[in-house]
């Protein structure tokens, strides 16, 4: 195997560590808003600041790198796996340190987000991160964003450290279900990674409460309208099977720092296209994650086959990324829009559809309650009209206090009437005499979707000649 | 119709304004425009006005007392768009606040109030986008960034740095109106205008590229998934005009 040694210049080793980082999808700087400090470099902003886009379309916000790429564990789906020969090199926390407070004053970067390969066992890997965010909020005054990753198996005080020190903390699940883990990351068995998960959620909350805020993370302000919301004071919190929620104290010289425990939450990620799970279970997963240990988001990985292996796809499967996408869609209808997991799938029908978003499947086959009248309907009614969405209901229930709204302010409010205009009345009238009509309508949306699915399935390439005899029905008897 | 003209301006506005409403002319027989003009009409009558400090501090103190500091500064936003009603635009608003109050900005049954809004929505679009693409070339221990834009947005960007980095000496340039933030180390900031010698001066700064920016091109590069390519999607969120003053978009011709 090819080793980098510590003489090696930081540009070999940084193209070697970012490039091992890529496939995490997490790239977000959102969560906490903190002031800047004199003495210090760096503030934080809720809504995220994206610095970047690489040539994958994918927003740069953080310095996304790896401390090594050496690892000890086999997971299958893994370009770093023990088994793989690459190139591999290690930062020094000081390399990092520079990285980080270079880049940030150049106004490249927004924070860093520091992962790990298992470099000789989780705790020495975890305690070398931690030395390395220790040194970057102590003697670099650093005072912006840091998402870590928490490595499966660490110990707990390393991890609250870890929590001190960052702003974000992730475990990555990887895949939805102990069998999909066992057969591909043997290393890794689902209680090492939700029982961190449950103990980093308790501790978020403890902090959280002690502060005088509620135990529950922030969420859109929409939710609190919405009735049926998974995070509304119904769904209530399930909680984890732990007798003992909290992570134990940490080193000193963290807790001295006085810094909230993972402001930002934390998050989680998924592979979607490695092993058979349906789109029910990852919404399932999903919706149980957020209700459960409280994450702030859940990120869906397409898989990209880099590793040949038996139980794997094949080299030359396409990235799921419409899948992907379609995911993303129904992830946020649990976030923003008061879905739940069993309104967007059910059992006999486990896969989203592809040639329409989650929503307007669901408003097609809910004709029932449609047209809506956007002049009387309640909040979570307007929400569920595909083509509306939070800010255009917000724009929608200040301008009814003042007047009628008609079809040519909604346009105004940037309301996409193309796919409005089927669900919706103004003043009793609909835009066009469009019949509510299932197969009438599924024919015009599929229409609207259908250069957004060409465009998402063109970028993988995979285009071939139509055959007269297998696309068109004409097989020969 | 009476065209009242200024410079572009906060003052030169406000003036306009106090000028516009003082002529008892008739709110639908006038019009503000900022200068430079395009083509002028001859049926109009074209009416200069320059700034004056008395009479727009008038017109501020009683959009604030009459009104509220809130819609004084959502109005201040509007008038950094480059936008050509800008100011015709600002003057209705602010007949609407006066006769509705604060609330006059929720009233999209107006077609001012929505012109507002988008103007406003667009100027705030576009600071925000500054706020994310500027790059920093470090001269020392300063940092000078460059950067064009269509709106007078160095103001907006001003505080915003001021707060993510108090304790850095750092210049933002803004080449196309010639005006500059400047921040000494944990002193608040202030804005500078820039003459033609400072200009070229500055212009300078950006051939100082030092090993950070080349470590941020490798990274750039080794960050993006080939097997997920998209040239479409990067371009729709960092678009050609927005890629002037971005170090890993510049080609290296040092080779």
């Amino acid at each position: 195997m090819y080793d980098l040694s510590a003489n090696d210049s930081l540009k070999e080793k940084l193209t070697i560590l970012s490039d091992a980082a890529k496939y995490d999808v997490a790239c977000t700087s959102s969560g906490v808003s903190r002031g800047g400090k004199e003495g210090f470099l760096g503030n934080s902003v809720a809504a995220g600041v994206c610095h970047a886009f690489s040539a994958d379309g994918r927003c740069i916000s953080l310095l996304k790198i790896l401390m090594t790429n050496h690892c000890i564990y086999d997971c299958k789906y893994c370009k770093n796996r023990v088994s793989n020969d690459v190139e591999r090199a290690l930062f020094t926390p000081e390399e990092i340190c520079t990285l980080t407070i270079e880049f940030y004053k150049r106004n490249y970067i927004e924070g860093l987000f520091l992962s790990s390969g298992v470099y000789r066992n989780p705790d020495y890997t975890m305690e070398k991160i931690c030395e390395t965010l220790r040194l970057l909020r102590t003697k670099y005054k650093f005072n912006g964003y840091i998402h870590v990753k928490a490595i499966p198996g660490a110990s707990e005080e390393l991890l609250y450290s870890a929590g001190l020190l960052a702003d974000r903390i992730s475990i990555n699940m990887e895949l939805p279900t102990e069998q999909s883990l066992s057969k591909l990351a043997p290393n890794k068995t689902m209680k090492n990674i939700i029982e961190p998960m449950n103990r980093i959620s308790g501790t978020i909350a403890g902090h959280r409460v002690a502060i005088g805020k509620s135990a529950r993370m922030e969420r859109c302000g929409i939710n609190k309208h919405l009735v049926n919301s998974i995070f509304g004071p119904e769904a209530g919190r399930i909680e984890g099977s732990s007798d003992q929620p909290f992570l134990y104290p940490a080193e000193r010289n963290d807790a001295l720092l006085r810094r909230p425990f993972a402001p930002a939450g934390q998050s989680t990620q998924m592979i979607i296209g490695a092993s058979n799970e349906t789109d029910l279970e990852l919404i399932r997963t999903t919706q149980a994650l957020y209700q459960s240990f409280d994450l702030k988001r859940v990120f869906y990985s397409a898989y990209i086959p880099i590793n040949d292996d038996d139980i794997l796809p094949g080299k030359d499967t396409p990235v799921p990324l419409l899948r992907e996408h379609r995911l993303y869609q129904a992830d946020w209808l649990l976030r923003y829009y008061g879905f739940g997991a069993e309104e967007i799938l059910t059992k006999d029908n486990p896969f989203l559809d592809y040639r329409v978003d989650p929503k307007c499947f669901w408003a097609l086959n809910h004709l029932d309650i449609f047209p809506v009248e956007i002049n009387r309907a309640p909040v979570e009614m307007l929400l569920r009209v595909p083509g509306i969405g939070p800010t255009s209901v917000k724009r929608i229930i200040s301008a009814r206090r003042y007047g009628n709204v008609n079809f040519e302010m909604l346009k105004r409010m940037h309301v996409v009437l193309k796919r409005a205009q089927f669900f919706i009345t103004c003043n009793g009238k609909m835009l066009n005499r469009t019949p509510i009509e299932q197969r009438f309508i599924m024919g015009q949306l599929t229409d609207l979707e259908h250069r957004e699915v060409y465009q998402i399935e063109d970028s993988l390439n995979t285009g071939r000649q139509m055959s007269l005899f297998s696309d068109c029905n004409l097989e020969m008897a | 119709m009476t065209i009242f003209t200024c410079a572009p301006g906060w003052e030169a506005m406000l003036t306009c304004i106090y000028e516009a409403s003082e002529s008892k002319l008739g709110h639908k027989n006038i019009r503000l425009l900022l200068e430079p003009l395009g083509q002028q009409s001859f049926l109009d009558e074209y009416i200069h006005v320059e700034p004056d400090e008395v009479k727009a501090e008038k017109v501020a103190t009683s959009i604030i007392r009459g009104i509220s500091y809130h819609f004084y500064q959502e109005l201040a936003y509007t008038a950094m768009a480059y936008e050509e009603d800008v100011l015709d635009n600002i003057y209705h608003v602010l007949l609407l606040g006066f006769r509705f109050g604060e609330n006059a900005l929720k009233m999209v049954q107006y077609r001012d109030i929505i012109r507002n809004r988008e103007i406003r929505a667009r100027v705030v679009r576009e600071a925000e986008r500054f706020r994310e693409i500027l790059r920093f070339h470090q001269l020392g221990n300063l940092y000078v960034a460059h950067f064009e834009p269509k709106s007078r947005v160095a103001s907006y960007l001003g505080p915003i740095f001021q707060d993510r980095m108090p304790s850095e000496n750092f210049m933002i340039v803004d080449d196309v109106h010639r005006e500059a933030v400047v921040h000494r180390k944990n002193e608040p900031y202030y804005m500078w205008q820039i003459n033609d010698r400072e200009f070229a001066r500055l212009a300078q700064t950006e051939e100082e590229n030092d090993e950070y920016t080349d470590l941020w091109k490798a990274f750039f590069d080794s960050i993006a998934i080939r097997e997920r390519a998209n040239e479409k999607c990067q371009m729709s969120h960092f678009p050609l005009w927005a890629r002037k003053h971005a170090v890993e978009f510049t080609i290296d011709e040092r080779g």
